[in-house]
């Protein structure tokens, strides 16, 4: 499984620096979870195709059961299609959904589904009972892309947010209709990295703070070195990322998550291949520019 | 009594710059209707290319020179930055089967009026798929220094819509309820164009 892992990694990193040299798009290469997963993709399909109809739930009334239940086989089906929501603050779940869909995808859709039976669900140590205001909302929600015709993802999203607290969330602790776009389902780095310890089965080694820049030298380097340890998770400054000098006052602070697929450097330019809202995007930007976006790189390992 | 005048025209000059800038902005959908010919021609020109190569188009600096280019293919979404008279431009609209003299007039159209952004968003109604194209404006003449929201963002709808009675954009009619885009409410202009101020261009 390593070579396997080593192999793809090496085409990962080859291959774009010869399309940049040829002139070329590069193409996509699928991404292979680099460790023995939990559960398989297959066993997760075998589950879900076995379940072809659901009745109302009475814990999750805006739920639709043949939207829920579709919703959870496109998952399990397609993990990269999992999508946060346009606005929201959900971004942070949603990377951590995608992982979670590569090392166990029958653990999560056997949790949905508990949740959307009972009303609340154990995953490992953790027992989920989300608040009432959450299961009203679960299934709603509105203009926010394809999320609005996802309510297992919708449903999902809002469980973690109300379970899972930072201090971003100490004045925003309940749930009010709109709270997926606010303070309430802010997820700061060291809540990330918790959510992402306590769900998976992997270790994490983090490196950043959320008003900080990671003090790991060349930040290229680091990040390349960590790839070949792990899935690498990287926290940027989302403004930055999709860059724009024409607003007067910048934030210097992390917004955003993405799981990094690729990195690599011609040059002094950097080219990422990451996965987040729901596909995979290259960007290319300068080595400085990297530095400057980047304020936490977690690398996860198999425990 | 020289000082005093002077001190007493600077305290006039700050009270009247803190009231505008406390004011708020106050366009209305005339903006539209001046420049309705450029943004039509953005509109159509965004939704004629967007057929045949899936992309969104950004400025991302001041002098409107630098645009970044969101193209969008089944596999991976590339995103560049290029000088707008840089020929890599047209070699990569080449190279992704998105046709150049159309973008260049894309572009041309945006850089007039100061649009920042053009890009076509998914939206569901009983669950079916309908689109919108999004289009965010920086004007140069109406913000005031310390106001937050200064991008003037227009929606253009394939169907008609539904609006209350002040004109606001709703989800269905017969919900009633308002259908935000971004966290903002949207204005009527005309059935199928609506507008808002935001603080944010995506």
């Amino acid at each position: 499984m390593k070579g396997r892992w080593m192999k793809s990694f090496l085409v990962l990193c080859t291959q774009p620096l010869v399309s940049i040299a040829l002139g070329i798009p590069i193409p996509c290469i699928p991404y292979g979870y680099p460790f023995t997963p939990t559960s398989t993709q297959q066993e997760a399909i075998a589950f879900v195709d076995s379940i072809s109809e659901l009745s109302p739930s009475s814990y999750w009334p805006g739920i639709k059961p043949a939207l829920f239940l579709k919703n959870v086989k496109t998952n399990v089906h397609e993990p990269l299609g999992i999508y946060p929501g346009r606005g929201t603050n959900f971004c942070g779940y949603g990377a951590l959904t995608y992982l979670m869909l590569q090392d166990d995808p029958l653990g999560y859709a056997r949790l949905l589904f508990q949740l959307y039976l009972e009303g609340k669900a154990s995953y490992g140590n953790i027992f989920f009972e989300p608040s009432p205001e959450v299961k009203a909302a679960a299934g709603t929600l509105r203009s926010k892309g394809v999320l609005d015709i996802h309510p297992a993802e919708q449903m999902w999203f809002l469980c973690l947010a109300d379970h899972f607290k930072g201090y971003l969330n100490f004045f925003q602790r309940t749930y009010h209709p709109g709270d997926e776009d606010s303070f309430w389902a802010a997820v700061n780095y060291a809540k990330f990295n918790s959510m992402v310890r306590q769900l998976l089965h992997v270790n994490v080694n983090a490196r950043g703070a959320d008003l900080f820049r990671p003090s790991v030298g060349n930040t290229f380097n680091y990040i390349a070195k960590k790839m070949r340890e792990g899935i690498v998770v990287l926290y940027v400054n989302n403004r930055i990322l999709h860059k724009n000098k024409l607003e007067k006052i910048k934030l210097q602070i992390p917004t955003h998550y993405i799981i990094l697929e690729s990195i690599t450097r011609v040059k002094d330019t950097v080219t990422l291949i990451y996965w987040d809202y729901g596909g995979k995007t290259l960007r290319q930007i300068r080595s400085d520019f990297l530095h400057k976006i980047v304020f936490g790189i977690s690398c996860c390992t198999k425990k | 009594m020289r000082n005093k005048r002077t001190a007493y025209i600077v305290f006039l000059i700050s009270v009247s710059v803190l009231l505008f800038s406390c004011s708020g902005i106050k366009i209305t959908s005339q903006y539209y209707f001046e420049h309705e010919k450029v943004l039509d021609q953005v509109e159509s020109t965004y939704r004629t290319l967007y057929q045949g190569k899936p992309f969104s188009l950004a400025f991302t600096d001041k002098l409107f020179r630098t645009v970044s280019l969101e193209i969008i293919t089944d596999t991976l979404t590339y995103i560049y930055d290029f000088n707008v008279e840089e020929k890599r431009l047209n070699d990569t609209a080449a190279k992704y089967h998105l046709d150049s003299a159309g973008l260049n007039k894309l572009i041309g159209y945006m850089r007039s009026i100061h649009c920042t952004w053009v890009n076509n968003f998914d939206y569901y109604v009983d669950e079916k798929k309908n689109s919108l194209i999004f289009i965010s404006i920086k004007p140069v003449l109406f913000h005031s220094a310390f106001s937050y929201k200064k991008y003037y963002i227009l929606t253009y709808y394939s169907q008609p819509q539904h609006f209350d009675p002040q004109g606001r954009l709703l989800d269905k009619r017969k919900m009633r309820k308002l259908r935000k885009i971004n966290g903002e409410i949207f204005y009527r202009i005309n059935d199928k164009v609506c507008y808002t101020i935001s603080g944010l261009f995506r």
